[in-house]
């Protein structure tokens, strides 16, 4: 009795095993345009999410989920990239440094969503991460301005641009190293830790800006960098608008997630551009489309789309 | 007794005496460290939940402690500019879930344990217990990581074989099934304990008078060992009321409106503290200790009643 028992759990456990095995591989059915539109989306506090409501037009969305289409779901980038895998009917987006080939990377208004195509500015659903600097002269300290200018040197090289793409920016591309341009930088070399280097502006750019910086500082005398990032908007107005430059708030680099507008203008020695931060919509990949707009991605994500043929209609 | 052999045992009570008093004071040490941790953790918790309804959080205004218990949505208006926190749905959601996950693993659970403790073969219940025990500790990001990749695929498969299209098998059913699978270990091994302290003159009796081997294990051991099993459900009830990773990745992040839809999205008070929390700052941050205090006092509120019921249950006839 006993071994009976034994030998039927032995051979319920070795079924059940068989089965996990089999049912990973059901037959899809062939899709169905009738179905709802499953939206998926990063919650209010993602910089993807800001960057990609923003550049489909739907800047309501970025940090609000009430205009969202009802019955949206939120996960994180794996999540979502994971949700693709499994959701027929889905649509998410990721950082384009994420794309892999389980799931299907849509082209955005033509463009195949390539790092290639993000260098060339066809690829459309991105946004620029861009740096500004104080005016010439007008620093705390002649040491800060070596660091700073040290530090936009070292923005160009390539270690700093393995740097950017390992959180999931793109870097422009470069061949330059650090060791190669350092001894043009004196600074680098002398004892910098009682120097303080302001870092503020885009909170999108923040991960990427305090990685930088904490590769940066052993490298330049060990200086303080201090980050306070509250937006793009402060990174002309916290290193060179007159009224708030030299208060408190004051910065020495300022980042911003979005091009300077003519409003911001400052010499061009003192802004420029370190990386792009691309965003790609994905579906699964027994999904036929291939291909959206920008009114697309806004229409699905606000509730005027919510069945898949409402994009073939167009 | 001679007069020597008695000094002699004097001075020996007098000198293990001393080590009494030495191991009561380190025990008193041991209790009160790990009490002040509690204290100094409920503590923070409670004066950092409190500040959002007290300050006018940088110019946001204070929250409204009625509004943030009792409002359907999670958030009115735009992250870092609104102050229309909402954690009422998420209450309900999050005890429907854990009633839901102990209707699954209080029954599977217990059963198991009856089984190892009673009816299995000796070799197998060996096997079993530490089978048991392994799953008691695997961290709860494995179950998450299961959850997203097994769980997801087989209830988005089961919804569409019915006709129903689910978000991708973010849902109540994919939460409960995860949780009941974190809860069955804990309830089982504790269960098991209890229905192994069962003294075995009651089953002996029981077998004596003519009951079947089933019915004792029903009728006499399950109902003997009910203090021990309840204190199983009780824990395992806490674990699934406190659990965040594995839940957040199958649960699909409902942000309002609490949904009894098996097959729909939902949220817990974890979650919503989880989400964003790496990347949010102000209010948005500060908020996520509020909830953190009504999920202690959700936990809190659930353990005293469930011990209540437990002293009425009663025990009976367990060893100590």
């Amino acid at each position: 009795m006993k071994k009976a028992l034994l030998a039927f759990v032995l051979l319920f456990t070795a079924v059940s095993l068989i089965a996990c095995g089999t049912s990973a591989t059901t037959t899809t059915e062939p899709f169905d345009g009738n179905m709802t539109i499953n939206v998926y989306t990063r919650d209010t506090t993602s910089g993807t999410r800001a960057g990609f409501m923003a550049g489909i037009g739907f800047a309501a969305a970025e940090t609000d989920d009430s205009v969202l289409v009802d019955g949206f779901i939120i996960k994180d980038n794996t999540g979502i990239m994971t949700a693709m895998t499994i959701d027929e009917y889905g649509i998410g987006y990721i950082s384009l440094s994420t794309v892999n080939n389980t799931i299907k990377a849509l082209y955005y208004d033509g463009v195949a969503p390539t790092e290639a195509n993000v260098m060339n500015d066809t690829y459309g659903l991105k946004r620029p991460f861009m740096w500004m600097l104080r005016a010439e002269g007008d620093y705390p300290s002649q040491d800060v301005e070596d660091i700073v200018n040290a530090f936009v040197a070292f923005l160009g090289t390539s270690d700093a641009g393995d740097i950017i793409n390992n959180n999931g920016a793109i870097a422009l591309p470069s061949t330059v190293t650090w060791d190669s341009i350092k001894s043009q930088y004196p600074i680098s070399l002398e004892d910098n830790s009682d120097v303080t280097v302001r870092f503020g502006g885009s909170d999108s750019i923040q991960k990427v800006a305090q990685a930088l910086t904490a590769a940066f500082v052993p490298k330049c005398g060990n200086f303080v960098a201090e980050h306070d990032h509250t937006g793009s908007g402060d990174a002309y107005k916290r290193t060179n608008d007159p009224a708030i430059k030299d208060t408190s708030v004051g910065k020495d680099v300022g980042f911003a997630s979005r091009f300077f507008k003519t409003t911001e203008s400052v010499l061009e020695a003192q802004r420029g551009q370190l990386a792009w931060d691309a965003i790609v919509a994905i579906v699964h990949l027994s999904n036929p489309l291939s291909d959206v707009t920008a009114a697309d991605l806004k229409a699905i994500y606000d509730g005027t789309f919510t069945k898949w043929s409402d994009l073939d209609a167009e | 007794m001679s007069d020597q052999s008695i000094a002699a045992r004097m001075k020996n009570t007098a000198s293990s005496r001393r080590v009494d008093h030495l191991a009561k004071a380190v025990f008193l040490a041991a209790a009160l460290i790990s009490a002040s941790f509690i204290f100094l953790i409920a503590g923070i918790v409670l004066f950092r939940g409190f500040i959002p309804f007290l300050s006018d959080n940088g110019g946001l205004g204070r929250v409204d402690l009625f509004h943030f218990l009792t409002a359907d949505v999670w958030l009115i208006g735009q992250t870092f500019v609104s102050n229309l926190y909402g954690v009422g749905y998420l209450i309900l959601s999050t005890l429907f879930i854990t009633t839901l996950s102990l209707l699954i693993s209080f029954p599977v659970g217990v059963l198991t344990a009856l089984f190892i403790a009673k009816v299995a073969p000796k070799p197998l219940a060996k096997v079993l217990r530490t089978v048991i025990e392994t799953l008691a500790s695997i961290p709860s990001i494995v179950f998450g990581l299961f959850g997203a990749g097994v769980i997801l695929k087989l209830v988005y498969d089961f919804s569409m074989a019915i006709g129903y299209q689910s978000k991708g098998g973010n849902s109540i059913l994919a939460t409960v099934l995860v949780l009941a699978l974190m809860t069955i270990p804990t309830i089982t091994s504790i269960s098991e304990v209890a229905i192994r302290s069962v003294d075995t003159t009651l089953e002996h009796g029981s077998l004596a008078l003519g009951a079947s081997k089933t019915q004792t294990n029903f009728k006499v051991i399950l109902a003997a060992a009910k203090s021990g099993i309840f204190t199983a459900a009780i824990l395992g009830v806490g674990r699934s009321l406190g659990e965040a990773t594995a839940v957040s990745l199958v649960a699909g992040g409902r942000r309002s409106g609490v949904s009894f839809d098996l097959l729909d999205t939902t949220g817990t008070l974890t979650t919503m503290m989880l989400e964003g929390l790496k990347e949010t700052t102000g209010l948005d941050y500060d908020i996520r200790f509020s909830v953190g205090l009504v999920l202690m006092v959700v936990i809190l509120i659930t353990n005293l009643s469930l011990n209540a019921i437990k002293r009425r249950v009663g025990a009976v006839h367990v060893k100590a």
